[in-house]
């Protein structure tokens, strides 16, 4: 626990840095007694685990700070053993479904309905449900989706579903409205500075506020990242310098060369450059949508404004066709192709018009 | 052998064409007296009906008989001896108790079956009619009636049945009176009516086959053969040529003899070479050299092998100069060849198993087939292998030894193959019990294998094949030369009357890529369509020859990426003539051809993706290859939905994406085509760099485990944290840090611990010791390319790896505390219980005494030092005693119930011993 992240982590509502009339209104929430399913969504680095794990302190009190981990194997009709890992504590139940792949609807049906099933015994000390904490709802087939619904409603009285998920888009509109859809945005560039702040001076630390401005706009806001990336920098040099540089990850650095490469020159071998710094990212555990955006987001920054609405369009064309498709890299040097076609056309009518 | 040796001398080109030539002229001969033979019975039908006719129905008797034989006899003249004696045979056996009887005689002429059965199915009928007064209700009729009218119909198969019109009893009268008329040939007319009718009805039944004959010929469009041509003018029956129409040509024209065979003369010859050294086991002695062989093992164990070989040896050089070098390997101790199984292989059509068989009778063994078309499981395998090597026909002509030839086996279970390996290495495990063993041998002497075997596969490199190609005798054949080939294409295309010059037939060759089979079907198909004069042109556009070739990845896509060449003028490839002048559809038809046989639509859309950027596209505008990869993501999409959907109608989609490319992509040039890794390569590194990652997260505790996910991990975490767990250390002991360096290392090992991380000691190639992060999430964050991070230095991983093992231990042991905490006192206690006896030694005097001196109760019995082992049950009991160790009593009881004990002599070193870990000391 010694990461700053996880050292100075919030564990009550009351405690939270920002959002604070969420936190009040997710506290009432468990005072009124009716607690519904929640869906909770959000960027990724906003607090939106340390917000649910608040949330169930509040519910159960500390014990549900005691977690273990459980393998669990379940049997699927088709006799195929599933290994899952869960994390528990006495109150509730943590599981990530799409860890066990196209198989994820047999999780779902057994696991959560021998949990929703389960009476609390003593329901005079405690709540009368428990929580299943369904993680990544949004990368779950539809077929598990689906199954959710019927036990969403079914257990009502002895258990409650909290599904974590970073949009909404690919959860489907019967689960969405089952629940209590709670958005937690990002903090602002300010609440990510006096985080950063803060967190320094119970280190002992002092972060000048240049600096603090700098890592948090350099992670995106994203809240874990920016801790992360501020750490980094006191093992890098301390006492901090105002213009010092902030570590960034190594991903996202590849990522703008490669966009700085497909910019400079618009020829089939550079495609192919390209292709192969394209393969790389995607072995290196990295998203396919996540490639798409970063691309998008550095190719606009490198374009000229009458190109950035078609090239914002095509992102969108081929990012429906990377969705609907199997082969993340088709579509992304699809799109590559594309925008190297629109920026040669263009660059070169300027030329044209520059002789004329 | 000596017959064996001529062959290969120079007359095996002369014998060759001798033997063609003879063959054509034995089949004509063959032919012609066919024909003569149908003629016969064609043109006699009616003469002898007319006799029949003229025969009295009611009393045949024995004189007439004999006549009517001798008729027959006379008409029967032109047909053959064989032929003329079954109706005679016949006619002893059973005299005939009606004209019908002659029926079955008939029938015999002909050879199809179906009239014979037609034939026989009349007999029974015969004795219930009654010749003159026929039933009303017997209408339809095997011959004309006598009397009354009829109607003469003709079925499909060409045999006549006559139906009998419903008639006044006038006119019966009138018939009936005129019977006697026409027996006693007091006929006013010259020729008795009967007889006149049945002429008539004759004409009618010509002139209704004719027509059908011409009807099948348009529908089969078979018999416009010369030969088959006048066959069909004569009363043939139409079956018969329908019969001779529907054998395969290649049946027709399949080699019989050693020298028609078309394949490779090499392999021709090395075959039957192997399969010559078979003879001294099969024929050479071969009843008398058996039980010959069963004793010289047996007799001579020892000196056996020299003496054999040489002169196996010997026998063999006088031919070594021309067999291959596995052809000289000497015999066995059975005289067996080397290897016991030959194994042919090449692509389908080449002849392997026409020449398997032609060698065999060849070599005079008689063929026993097993093929893909037959049980293979294990067991029958088997007893059929058994059957064929062990055993031999006794009845009927075929003495000849077996030869087994197994074909296709590459399709045939493993498990039939070690069933077969088996067979083969009978003799080893017997070889060592025969020396020992006489009685047994000769029980088991049957089971060697003493018969060739012949196995023939398409693709030597089947899995299941493996061992067997270890133990085989391997004849790879070559490609048929297309100059052979043409050469008998042009005597089969002659002597069934197509006119095909030799320019055609190469082009048939090469369309086919030299499959005999294939060449002389499409020949026969094309014939069979009418064709009398074969051009280039038709071979062009006939598809039929074309197979679904299997023809590799890498030739389909060569095809897509370069453009047919102008100059090629025959077809070779496919139908691209000049691509210039409106080729495009038939490129596209082309391409779409090969895509579609091809098959394997993922790999060949890879291998496009692959290499469709390093062809020379003229581009400057990225279009095409917009156009490209847009085709490719529909075809991704494609995929997906059949997969996802499991909608099979869409996969006609797929093969499009090939012609596609290539009109966007082909070009001139021959391309460099890669086999396409990258998409596997991909993968096998995503899956390991995904393997890392959840390892390293398997451990992670679970307060933190409920923190990260994978995809956090990738994105923002593990870049940094491995650049938070690199600090600036001083390279000093770790025992002169600051108190805050100290707080920062343990943080560091914390934050370690934590993420579960940790570094091993690992030894490079060059013989360097590095420390390397366990488990390796460093390759997963870390890209080529990038300046890279700064690293600790080796002392500095040692450090933090020896302080990392000593927190671990630390933790470890707080663990175990906390969980139960009598560990450590019983901990303590079995410390002492070792150390105890050692100091024992130096009190025994005193301590005796004290024992003495208590007079233990609980324990009579003293002096357990000397065997200083004390009862279980008894050793919780000191643990709490042990404190108290003021008072002597006390102390007695002590020793007396506890086999641990020590005394603290003040100012002696020696009074206390105790192991210490190097634990308690870090």
């Amino acid at each position: 626990m010694s990461l700053w992240v996880d050292k100075y982590r919030p564990t009550s509502l009351g405690k939270l840095d920002f959002h604070k009339e969420q936190a009040a209104q997710l506290k009432n929430l468990v005072q009124c007694g009716d607690f519904p399913h929640l869906l909770v969504y959000g960027p990724s680095g906003a607090g939106k685990k340390t917000r649910i794990m608040c949330l169930l302190r509040e519910l159960y009190g500390a014990g549900v700070e005691k977690l273990r981990i459980e393998h669990q194997s379940i049997v699927a009709p088709s006799k195929k053993k599933i290994e899952i890992n869960t994390i528990a504590s006495n109150y509730h139940l943590e599981v990530n479904p799409s860890d066990a792949g196209n198989q994820d609807r047999v999780v779902i049906q057994e696991l959560i309905k021998t949990v929703a099933q389960s009476q609390q015994i003593q329901s005079s000390t405690q709540r009368e449900f428990k929580v299943v904490l369904l993680t990544e709802v949004d990368r779950l087939t539809k077929d598990a989706q689906h199954a959710l619904r019927r036990t969403m409603e079914k257990y009502m009285a002895t258990c409650r579903l909290i599904l974590y998920s970073t949009s909404t888009s690919k959860v489907i509109g019967p689960i969405r409205s089952r629940c209590l859809a709670i958005r937690v945005p990002l903090p602002s560039t300010e609440e990510v500075c006096s985080v950063l702040t803060s967190v320094c001076k119970k280190e002992g630390l002092l972060l000048p506020p240049e600096l603090a401005k700098q890592i948090s706009e350099k992670s995106g806001r994203n809240l874990r990242k920016a801790l992360l990336m501020c750490e980094a920098c006191r093992v890098q040099q301390y006492p901090f310098s105002v213009d010092q540089d902030v570590p960034e990850t190594d991903w996202e650095v590849y990522l703008r060369e490669t966009a700085n490469a497909i910019v400079s020159l618009q020829t089939p071998q550079r495609l192919m450059e390209v292709r192969g710094r394209l393969y790389e990212l995607l072995t290196h555990c990295i998203p396919p949508e996540i490639i798409m955006k970063g691309l998008v987001k550095e190719l606009l920054s490198n374009c000229d404004g009458h190109l950035k609405t078609e090239v914002s369009h095509m992102a969108a064309y081929y990012e429906h066709r990377l969705q609907l498709g199997n082969k993340a890299i088709f579509h992304l040097e699809a799109f590559v192709a594309k925008f190297m076609a629109i920026y040669k056309k263009f660059m070169e009518d300027g030329l044209d018009a520059m002789m004329f | 052998m000596d017959e064996y040796e001529e062959l290969f001398g120079i007359q095996d080109d002369f014998e060759e064409q001798f033997a063609d030539e003879l063959e054509v002229l034995a089949q004509m001969e063959e032919e012609s007296s066919k024909l003569e033979k149908r003629r016969g019975p064609g043109d006699n039908i009616s003469d002898i009906e007319h006799l029949l006719d003229d025969q009295p129905p009611t009393t045949p008797k024995a004189k007439r008989h004999k006549q009517d034989t001798g008729v027959a006899k006379r008409l029967f003249n032109a047909s053959q001896l064989q032929e003329r004696k079954v109706p005679s045979q016949n006619d002893d056996i059973t005299p005939p108790s009606s004209p019908e009887n002659y029926e079955p005689s008939n029938t015999f002429r002909s050879t199809p079956a179906v009239l014979d059965i037609s034939g026989f199915a009349a007999i029974p009928e015969t004795p219930r009619r009654p010749p003159t007064a026929a039933p009303a209700s017997l209408r339809v009729l095997k011959r004309p009636p006598l009397e009354g009218e009829y109607i003469s119909v003709t079925d499909s198969s060409g045999s006549r049945v006559y139906l009998r019109q419903k008639e006044d009893t006038g006119t019966k009268v009138v018939d009936s009176r005129m019977v006697p008329n026409s027996l006693g040939g007091l006929g006013l007319l010259a020729v008795p009516i009967g007889v006149l009718r049945e002429q008539e009805a004759e004409k009618r039944h010509q002139q209704v086959v004719e027509e059908s004959q011409r009807l099948t010929e348009l529908l089969t469009s078979s018999v416009n053969d010369v030969l088959v041509e006048p066959e069909s003018e004569e009363n043939e029956d139409p079956e018969d040529a329908e019969g001779r129409a529907s054998r395969l040509w290649v049946d027709r024209f399949s080699p019989r003899h050693y020298t028609e065979l078309l394949s490779d003369d090499f392999t021709n010859r090395c075959l039957l070479k192997w399969l010559k050294l078979w003879d001294t086991v099969v024929f050479g002695r071969e009843r008398k050299s058996r039980p010959a062989r069963s004793d010289r093992p047996a007799a001579n164990q020892n000196s056996f092998k020299p003496n054999q070989g040489n002169q196996n040896q010997n026998r063999f050089k006088t031919k070594v100069e021309i067999t291959e070098e596995i052809l000289e390997a000497e015999l066995d101790q059975y005289k067996r060849p080397k290897f016991k199984v030959a194994l042919l292989s090449g692509p389908p059509g080449l002849g392997k198993t026409t020449l398997a068989h032609v060698i065999a009778k060849h070599a005079g063994y008689n063929v026993v087939e097993i093929n893909a078309s037959d049980d293979r499981s294990a067991e029958v395998f088997q007893k059929r292998i058994d059957t064929a090597t062990q055993m031999k026909s006794v009845l009927g002509a075929n003495e000849r030894p077996n030869c087994l030839i197994i074909d296709e086996i590459d399709g045939a279970p493993s498990a039939a193959i070690n069933i077969l390996l088996a067979v083969l290495n009978r003799k080893d495990g017997h070889g060592g019990e025969a020396a020992t063993e006489t009685a047994k041998k000769k029980k088991k002497k049957e089971s060697i294998l003493l018969r060739p075997i012949i196995c023939i596969c398409n693709d030597l490199y089947v899995p299941a094949l493996r061992p067997l190609r270890q133990q085989a005798f391997l004849l790879n054949f070559p490609q048929t030369q297309p100059s052979r080939l043409t050469q008998r294409l042009a005597e089969i295309s002659q002597r069934q009357g197509l006119k095909a010059d030799t320019g055609t037939l190469m082009s048939l060759c090469e369309k086919t890529d030299n499959d005999i089979r294939s060449c002389i079907n499409t020949l026969q198909f094309l014939h069979g369509r009418g064709l009398k004069h074969l051009d280039n042109k038709t071979i062009q556009c006939v598809s039929v020859g074309q197979k679904d070739q299997n023809k590799g990845l890498f030739h389909l896509w060569q095809e897509i990426f370069q453009l047919p060449r102008i100059k090629r003028k025959r077809i070779g490839e496919g139908f691209e003539e000049t691509p210039g002048s409106g080729g495009g559809a038939q490129r596209f038809q082309h391409i779409l051809h090969l895509a579609l046989s091809s098959g394997e639509y993922e790999k060949v859309s890879q291998g496009l993706y692959d290499n469709y950027l390093s062809m020379r596209v003229r581009d400057p505008n990225l279009h095409s290859v917009c156009e490209a990869l847009d085709w490719l993501s529909f075809s991704d999409r494609v995929n997906q939905e059949i997969l996802h959907g499991q909608n099979f109608s869409l996969m006609r989609y797929l093969p499009f994406l090939s012609v596609t490319f290539h009109f966007l992509f082909a070009h001139t040039h021959v391309p460099r085509i890669n086999y396409p890794h990258s998409q596997h390569e991909a993968s096998t590194r995503l899956l390991s760099s995904r393997n890392a990652l959840s390892t390293m997260l398997a451990d992670i505790p679970a307060g933190i485990r409920t923190r990260i996910s994978q995809l956090s991990l990738t994105l923002d975490i593990l870049t940094l944290l491995l650049d938070i767990i690199c600090p600036k250390l001083r390279p000093v002991n770790p025992q002169l840090f600051s108190t805050r360096e100290k707080e920062q290392m343990h943080e560091l090992i914390d934050t370690m611990l934590a993420y579960n991380l940790s570094y091993r000691q690992d030894r490079t190639p060059e013989g360097q010791y590095t420390y390397v992060l366990e488990p390796r999430v460093e390759e997963v964050v870390r890209f080529t390319g990038l300046p890279p991070r700064r690293q600790l230095t080796y002392q500095a991983k040692q450090t933090i790896s020896r302080e990392m093992e000593q927190e671990k231990m630390r933790r470890a042991e707080q663990l175990m505390l906390q969980r139960n905490p009598a560990v450590k006192e019983k901990d303590k206690q079995e410390e002492k219980k070792i150390a105890g006896p050692k100091p024992a030694r130096n009190h025994q005097q005193r301590l005796e005494n004290i024992v003495k001196q208590t007079t233990v109760e609980t324990r009579p019995e003293v002096d357990f030092f000397g065997r200083a082992v004390a009862p279980k049950p008894q050793r919780p009991q000191p643990s709490s005693d042990t404190g108290e160790k003021s008072a002597v009593l006390a102390m007695g009881t002590a020793v007396g119930n506890s086999d641990v004990w020590f005394r603290f002599n003040e100012g002696m070193s020696n009074a206390v011993r105790r192991n210490v870990y190097i634990r308690e000391l870090l």
